[in-house]
Order: structure tokens, then sequence, then C-alpha cells
């Protein structure tokens, strides 16, 4: 009983920072999917309001026109509400002279308002008080706030507009955020999903194979040479794995941009100066693939190359006393011996190729012309930075919920790879 | 395997491919200190004035180097340091503990541990602007340290999985509780992992980008990779010697923990881990 | 402290390995838990110090019923196969450990240490760690921290198995003395017989989960309840002989035996032979021919192939000029001889 509370207080820190950070988001990306959020709905649900400048789009759907017209023609009204507000800031005496001779009638504008207040046997004197005073008589909707529906409704009453009107225009008014299903009949309809997902689809398979093939050339190679000089290779070849990306990808700009590395020694013979990474999509695709393959092949390089580590050498001295070759070393005794770490690393990858989009962001941004927005990117350009400055956190959403998906049946599979039985072996102490 | 007769063709083909790296490498260093003339690769004269950000503000939008490098620092220990402890007593817990559903904790872990996190940004930064962390280096630090986790308790279970049961039944027959085994007899044992996950969590934090692009992008905020980016964006004329000179600062910790912990770091990225 | 498991049963989720054992062992007594692996003895002992949870059954300290006390309070010392010493503390530490534990001071945990580093012999090794240590002399680092708490009940897991064939003797030797010297009850765990009939008072042969036999290694050996036992205890080991009881046991087509006194049954049955109960010294009866001569310094071993079938095995002094190929004709010591059914029943 003891060890099982030291068991849960040992595990509940981790679970709630898996909960808060893995589960909570799993649940949110398939909850935001069916929603419109985006920066200017919020993210916290909203309020009523419509504005001066929403009148005209207002005007293209169905509330009809006098409602239009009272809404924006309704200017200060008389209600005891407003003479209630009075009497608290201006005295009882003034709010009973105008409730008696004005109450129930509207101003269009509070210019003619003030002028009512000074003129008043008990006028309001300073001129920002007027103002004050005036502003407890607004009845107009426009431009006005309500955080509620209910409110909203209750000033559609005051303004005296058609009830018919009431439900489009609370409907219109509001400002947050609701459920829909538009974004998935968007993404349906855009020529670009698809254009994203064949994009995804060419990156992925060609950096795997670059990474796996070019990775295992790499580990075989550096185990063949002389410690030195394979330690100096390995050193080359580690060092992308653990370089900041920014740091990375800004050598590889250095490269390939107009005044690096290739544009310098192109000029020599007379190129032209050009960008040689964005110039042409092929050449944005070239280097994509070359970073993030150098950087796959760095981990494909690390693995490996303690897979061939763990291969006995009895079994390699053996094979050398057969006669074999190298070549045939390599074939017969060390590709065989890497099935389970090239199926590890190729299901690993896949994953992580398929959703992470740090290199290309880095790199191309996408470019030129989103020839290189993979779907992750897309992901990432919607909800979270675009040039619009619109976020749209519903449509990045759906984006994104495409990959979790992936993402949880890629990581089931990768379940395999485990011995699980030999995971689950009881601890050995039972109490 | 050493006096092969034909290992220069090997050893040229490895060469023509890692001249892009080394070259990149060599001129990271050459144009942090030395600007060469535009269309000419032989270095100019010694020149540290790429490396004015140390002393003055690049321009006066920006936070000091200073601030940034605090704010990197922070990021990656707290980081570091948070993901160490969790996935110390978690991985112990999973080693080694009875408890119930013990088997769902395992393979939700594995799922975990190979789970995509990145996919989850979009939630998540909606979850950290609804409990008020955006923009914060706290929430940052969060999300980053529960991004590591699986990582980390996977790594820490394994270390744990090595220590003998033996030990740890000798010390129950001592009259020890279990956290008393853990904390005097277990903990010990595993020193070495919890070294290798603090330096591996502290070199994702110090290398982390997209965390703090998306989730902190105010400039109170800016770690070095951010800083570095939004350096580089701003930039119309492509400084790259000043570029080079701030990458090269920031990449310091990442050298020199390399060069000091290269067999380990193989060895651990090698065992077929998450990177 | 007389130890008592009642019907002890254990099963390991759908399995039960273990089922209703009874096992009582004396104050200051030592017995063997022998058997092959698999057995269950480790279960066993596993149970006694309360690092498993018994299924069924009751444990009992003297009077005390300590079948759901846990483990830290049983006052149960034990040492490992792999001594499992604590690797970061020095040997002085290790022993000590238990008794920082129950937060005695200081100077009575540095006297104590040197009084058991002294039993054990280890004096002068205190300030090493583990590592620098021989696996004889961790061996008594782990048994003194076995017994610092003054234990109830001492239990050893197959402590001599990392040891080389000298250092096993010796170490049979000192724990036996210790366990004597300290009058502990102790139990035993190990799959061979020779330590076990050495070093204890008496044997719990186990096969299958089941106790076998418990008696004195003497008359376990003379006097085993079943093929099985006869065939565990005994080095070089027992042969055996199918034979068909009528007037005469016959052997094989061709040669006979007389009948031993008391021998009630009739039809087939096999014959257990120990090496040292055929050979020339008993006189002749048995013809055969010599096919394996191993010599073992002092003595040597000769497997006798039978004419008309079966093998035996004598143990001679060396020196007899027997030779592969050689024909024999030797006798059996009638007394000795082992008669079991076809299923390995003690007749």
């Amino acid at each position: 009983m003891k060890t099982r509370l030291l068991a849960f207080g040992f595990l509940s820190p981790a679970l709630i920072a898996v909960f808060f950070f893995f589960l909570l988001p799993v649940l949110l990306t398939v909850v935001f999917a069916f929603t419109n959020m985006s920066t200017s709905t919020g993210i916290m649900g909203g309020a009523y309001q419509i504005n001066e400048t929403q009148m005209g789009s207002l005007r293209d759907t169905e509330v009809s026109p006098e409602s239009i017209e009272k809404l924006e023609g309704a200017g200060y009204l008389i209600s005891e509400a407003g003479l209630a507000a009075l009497a608290e800031e201006f005295g009882e005496d003034t709010a009973e002279e105008l409730r008696d001779d004005y109450l129930g009638e509207t101003f269009a504008a509070r210019r003619d308002l003030e002028r009512v207040l000074r003129n008043l046997d008990d006028p309001i004197r300073n001129t920002r008080d007027r103002k004050a005073a005036a502003d407890l008589f607004v009845s107009t909707v426009i431009g006005e706030r309500f955080d509620t529906a209910e409110d909203f409704r209750a000033a559609l009453v005051e303004t005296g507009i058609d009830p018919a009107d009431h439900d489009l225009l609370t409907e219109f008014a509001y400002t947050g955020w609701t459920w829909t299903t538009a974004n998935f009949s968007l993404l349906a309809e855009l020529p670009s999903t698809m254009r994203y997902a064949s994009n995804t689809a060419f990156y992925v398979v060609c950096t795997l194979t670059f990474n796996i093939l070019f990775g295992l050339f790499l580990a075989i190679s550096t185990f063949y040479l002389p410690g030195r000089l394979a330690n100096t290779f390995r050193a080359i070849w580690f060092l992308p794995r653990i370089l900041p990306p920014v740091l990375y990808v800004l050598m590889w700009n250095w490269f390939t941009w107009d005044r690096g590395f290739i544009a310098t020694v192109a000029g020599w013979f007379g190129a032209p100066q050009q960008n040689w990474m964005l110039h042409t999509s092929t050449h944005a695709w070239t280097a994509v693939i070359l970073i993030n393959g150098f950087v796959g092949a760095s981990l494909g390089m690390i693995l490996f190359s303690s897979a061939i580590k763990a291969i006995p050498t009895s079994m390699l001295y053996a094979s050398e006393v057969d006669g074999a070759n190298r070549w045939q070393q390599v074939r017969y005794i060390i590709l065989p011996q890497m099935r389970w770490p090239i199926l590890f690393m190729t299901s690993y990858q896949t994953l992580s190729l398929l959703t992470s989009f740090e290199y290309i962001l880095l790199a191309t941004d996408g470019g030129p012309g989103r020839s290189t927005e993979v779907w992750a990117l897309a992901a990432y350009h919607t909800a979270l930075n675009n040039y619009g400055g619109n976020l749209q956190y519903g449509l990045g959403a759906a984006y994104a919920l495409a990959l979790v998906f992936i993402g949880i049946a890629l990581s089931i599979l990768y379940l395999r790879f485990f011995n699980f039985k030999e995971l689950l072996s009881k601890p050995r102490i039972e109490q | 395997m050493t006096g092969t007769p034909r290992i220069w063709p090997l050893v040229l083909i490895l060469a023509i491919f890692s001249t892009p790296l080394v070259i990149m490498y060599l001129y990271q260093i050459i144009d942090s200190v030395a600007s060469p003339d535009p269309g000419s690769l032989i270095p100019g004269e010694l020149d540290l004035s790429n490396w004015r950000f140390l002393w003055e503000r690049i321009d006066s939008g920006r936070p000091t180097i200073w601030q940034v490098t605090f704010n990197t620092f922070l990021f990656a220990s707290t980081t570091a340091f948070l993901v160490t402890l969790l996935s110390t007593t978690a991985g112990y817990a999973l080693s080694r503990l009875n408890m119930p559903g013990r088997p769902y904790f395992l393979g939700g872990l594995i799922i975990l541990h190979a789970f995509p996190t990145i996919t989850l940004i979009i939630a998540i930064f909606i979850i950290l602007q609804a409990l008020g962390l955006f923009d914060t280096l706290l929430g940052i630090i969060l999300v980053k340290a529960a991004l590591e986790l699986p990582f980390g308790v996977w790594i820490m279970k394994g270390f744990y999985d090595t220590v003998p049961w033996e030990i740890e039944m000798a010390g129950v027959q001592d009259g020890a509780s279990r956290f008393r085994v853990w904390w005097e007899l277990v903990m010990p044992q595993v020193k070495p992992g919890l070294a290798a996950l603090l330096i591996i969590s502290f070199l994702s934090g110090w290398s982390e980008f997209v965390l703090p692009l998306v989730l902190a992008p105010g400039s109170s905020t800016q770690v070095l990779s951010t800083f570095m980016n939004a350096v580089i964006q701003d930039d119309a004329t492509a400084d790259f010697g000043l570029f080079k000179a701030i990458g090269m600062y920031y990449s310091i910790p990442v050298i020199v923990i390399y060069l000091i912990f290269q067999k380990q770091l193989m060895n651990i990225y090698g065992g077929g881990t998450k990177g | 402290m007389e130890l008592r498991l009642e019907k002890f049963t254990k099963a390991f989720g759908p399995v039960t390995v273990i089922q209703d054992m009874d096992l009582t062992v004396g104050s200051g007594e030592m017995m063997a838990l022998l058997g092959p692996s698999g057995c269950g003895k480790s279960t066993t002992l596993f149970a006694i110090c309360g690092i498993h949870k018994m299924t069924g059954g009751r444990l009992y300290f003297g009077d005390r019923d300590v079948t759901s006390v846990p483990a830290q309070q049983r006052s149960v010392g034990v040492v490992f196969q792999n001594y499992a010493l604590y690797p970061h503390m020095t040997a002085e530490q290790n022993i000590g450990f238990p008794l920082k534990v129950m937060r005695q001071p200081k100077a009575e945990i540095a006297k104590e240490v040197q009084r058991l580093a002294d039993l054990v012999q280890i004096g002068d090794l205190l300030d090493r760690r583990p590592a620098q240590l021989s696996g004889g002399q961790q061996q008594r680092v782990a048994l003194a921290r076995a017994m610092i708490r003054k234990p109830d009940v001492l239990l050893l897991d197959e402590p001599l198995a990392n040891l080389d064939a000298k250092l096993r003797l010796e170490m049979r030797a000192e724990i036996r003395r210790i366990q004597r010297e300290t009058g502990i009850t102790a139990i035993l765990v190990t799959h061979d017989q020779v330590e076990a009939m050495s070093m204890c008072d008496r044997i719990a042969l186990m096969r299958d989960g089941k106790i076998v036999q418990l008696d004195t290694p003497e008359r376990m050996y003379a006097d085993p309840a079943s093929q099985f036992v006869a065939g565990f205890l005994g080095n070089p080991p027992i042969s055996f002989l199918p034979a068909r009881a009528g007037e005469q046991l016959a052997i094989g087509q061709s040669q006979v035996l007389p009948r031993p006194a008391g021998l009630e049954v009739q039809g087939d049955i096999v014959l257990g032979i120990r090496p040292e109960h055929f050979g020339p010294q008993h006189g002749q009866g048995l013809h055969g021919e010599v096919i394996f001569v191993e010599p073992q310094g002092r003595e040597e071993l000769v497997d006798v192939q039978l004419d008309g079938g079966g093998i035996l095995r004598a143990i001679l002094p060396t020196g007899d000029p027997v030779k592969l190929g050689d024909r024999v004709n030797w006798g059996v010591s009638g007394g000795n001889i082992l008669a079991f059914s076809t299923e390995g029943v003690r007749l």
C-alpha cells in the first residue's frame, strides 16, 4: 500500500505534465478543428457588438432595411434606466424634471440631448458633465459592447426593431468563435491541399531515402576506416545533429545564397549572381532535402554505427577466414544484422519528417512561391504565422488534426519495436 | 579492421560528401572574425566588428545580448532541471514499483516517446493564452519540459533497469523503506544517467527554436535562437559576418559540451533514442 | 528461533508454483533447500524473507505470525548469490547500513561493525569498496551485513555459486563455522548436492514445487525416498539398472543377482546401485567389459557394460590395474541395492 502511494507520488508530476501538454492538446486540436477560431474571434468566447464599419456588410444579410435604419437612427432615448442613473449622479431633481418633460422621447444626435440638458430649470452647466449625462441615455446598439446575448436582445427591444430580425442580428453581432465544419470542407475544396499533401509525400520519401542510404554508407564506411580517420569523419557528421538548427541552416544559407559560397565560386566562371537556394523550385527542393538529409544521415550514422559495433567481431573474423571480401561481408554479415535498426529508423524518421517543419521554415519558409510548403508548415503558417495577420487557429487545427491522427497511428505501430512482454515483467519486489 | 588494400576510394567518396560541411564549418569560423571582399573567398584582415553585438545593441528595438543569453540559459537549465527531476522519479516508479495500471503507463510512455509533439503546438499555443502564460519564459519552460519528458522518463527507466534487483532486495532486507532504498542505494548507481539526461536536455533547450518562436514572440522573452533568427530576418543586407559571429557565440556551449562528452553523447544518441 | 511454513502456496498470475508446502526449521538448525533450477526453492526463500507475498498459507518465526509483515520488519538476514553489496559504499558502510537504518548511535554502529568484521575475518578491509574486494571477501562482507541486525533467520541464496572451486571449499567451512558459532537458524538455497550435504543439518529436496524428501544428509543418501532423490544425491552419481524381479533379479538377458531381503514385488523394477557398492571388493557376480576409465587422482571411475545389457559404474582406488576393454567379473554389495518401481517410487 505504501509502495503504491510512493509509486503514484513519483509518477504524478509527470502525469500532470503529460495531461496538460499531451492529452489536453490532442483533445483540443480535435475541438479547435471544428471551430472558426481566429485572431478576430479570440479564443475565450466573445461578446455582442456591431460596429459602424460593419453596417455595410449588415446590408448584405437578410435583415430588413427598416431594422437597419432603426439601428442607425436610434440615438438617445430618455428611459427609466437612464433617469435612475442620472438621479444617482446629478441629483433627484434634475432627473425628475427630465422625466416629466421628456420621458420616452428620442434624440438623433447627442447635441440635441445636450441642449435639453443645458436648458433645464436645473441645468447641468459643465460641458463635460453634460456629455457624461447624455451618454447615460444612449440607446443605440451600434458600437456598444454587450457581454451576453440577453443584454444585446434587451437593447434591441429598446430600439424598437422588428423582433423578427432579432435572431439574425444577434448572430451577426457575435464576435466570438462558433462551431463549424467549414474547415474540413474548405480543405477539401482548396487546390493547395492536394499540393501540400503531395509536397509532403515527395519530401518525406526523398529525405528518408537519403537519410537511410547515406546514414548506412557513413556507418559502414567509417567502420572500415582506421581509427583516427573514422573519428574525423564521424565528428564532421555528428555536428549537424547537435548544432542549433538556426545556426545550421544559417550555414546553408551562406553556402547557397546570392553572396555565398556557391554564388562566389560560380561567379568566377561567369555565372550570374543568384540565390542558389531559392532560384527555382528544383533548387529549393534540393536544398531542403539536403539540409534535412544531412541531419538525418547524422542520426542514422550514430544509430547504425552502434548497431554495427554490437555485431560480434568473431562473426566478422569468421567471414574473413571464410574468404569473404569486404563487399560480401557487408552484404551477408552486416546488412542482415541491420534490419531492425533500419526499420526503427525508417518508422521513426517518417514520423518526425512528416511533422517537423523547423528546418524548412528556416531555410526556404515554403518558398519560392509555396513550392516547398509541406503539410506541417502549412498548419504553422495558417494558424501561427501568416502575412495577413489574421491567424486562423481553427483551420490550422484542422491541418494539424490530420498529422495528429497519423502520429498516433504510427506511434502505436512503433510499440511493436519493443519486446513488450519483457517490458511488462513484474517488479520483483512484491510490496 | 586495419590494413585494407583499397581504402582510398572510400576515403575519397567520404571526403567529397563531407566537403560542403567542412567548408561551412571553416567559413563559419573565418567569416566571424574576418570578412572577405565580395566575390572572394580569401579571408581579409582580422576584423572584430562582427562581434559588436556583444558591447552594443545592433539596433535600438532589440534587447541586449546579455538579456537574451540570460533568458536562454534560464530556459535551457530550468527545463533540463525539471525534466531530470520528474524523469528521475517517474522512471523509477515505472521501472521498479508495483502499481495498478502499470502496463498502460508503459505502453503510453512508448507511444508518447514516438509521438510527434510538434503537431500539438497550435493547441498548446491556445492553452498557454488561456492560462495567461503566453509570451512568458515560464510558459515555454513548462511546455518544453513536458514535451521532453517522455524521452527523459524512457532514458531514466533504462538506467534504472540496469541496477541489479538484488541491491534493492538487500536494502529492503536491511530494513530500509522503498523511498530510502531509492534515494540512498539506487540513485547513486544511476548518477551517470542523471548527468547524461541533464546534458542532453540542456542542449535540447539551448537549441530549441520553434517553441520560443511561437509561444514567446515578445522581445523580453527572446532566446538566442529567436534573437538570431530575428536579426537574420530583419537585415536586408544579409550581413553574414554578423550572423556568423552571433552563431559562433550562440554555439559555444554546444561545442564545449560536444568536445568534452563526444563519446558519451554518441552512445546515448546511438541507443535508439529520440532526437 | 524456529521457523515454520504452513500450507505455503505461491502463484504468479495463473501459474501456481508451490502448493500447500509445509516446512519446519528447528531453532539453530541449518536447513538446505535443494533442487534443480525451477523447483521453487528460490521462490520459497523470497517468500520467507518477504520480497514475495505468499498467495496462501502462514509463516511463523517462533510464535510470531509474520505472514503479512513487510520485509523491512521481519528480521531476516539474506546473503544473495551476487552478494548485492552497495557499490558506492565501503565495506564498513555496507555492514553498518542496517544499523544506520535503525538509527543506532554512530559509536554503537562502529563497535558492532568491528565485531562482525572480526567474526567473518575481514577486519583490515573495512575501508575498501566492493570493487576492490575479491569474491570471497565480498561474500564475507555480505555475510556480516546480513548478520549485524542479529536476525531471527539467516537466508543464503546460492552463496557459493559465484566463487571458484578452491574458495568454494573454504567458504563452505566458513559459513558453517559462523552459523554454528552464532547459533542462528539458517536456510541454504542451492542446486549443488555437495554443498547441501556438507553444510547442512537437514536437507529438503524439492522438485516441481514440492518437497520430495526431508531428512538428514546421511539418511537421504542411504535411504532415498525415490529414484529422483537417489539420482540427485551422490557424486559420482548412482547407476540405474532395469531388472525383472522373480525368484532372482534378472539383469538384461543373461545375468542375475540374488534377490535382496525384504523386496516383495514381482515384475519390472529399477535397481539403483551406487559406485562404491559395485567392484572387485564385493566379490564376483556380474560379467562385463570396461568401456570407460576416468582417473580422478585419489580414485578412478570405471564404467562397465554388462553382458546382456545395462551399464554400472564403479569407483576404485587409483593403482588398480583395470584398463579400457578389460573383461571383468565384479560383485555388488547385496545389502545396499536400492529398488524402485518403474515409476520411480522406492520399494
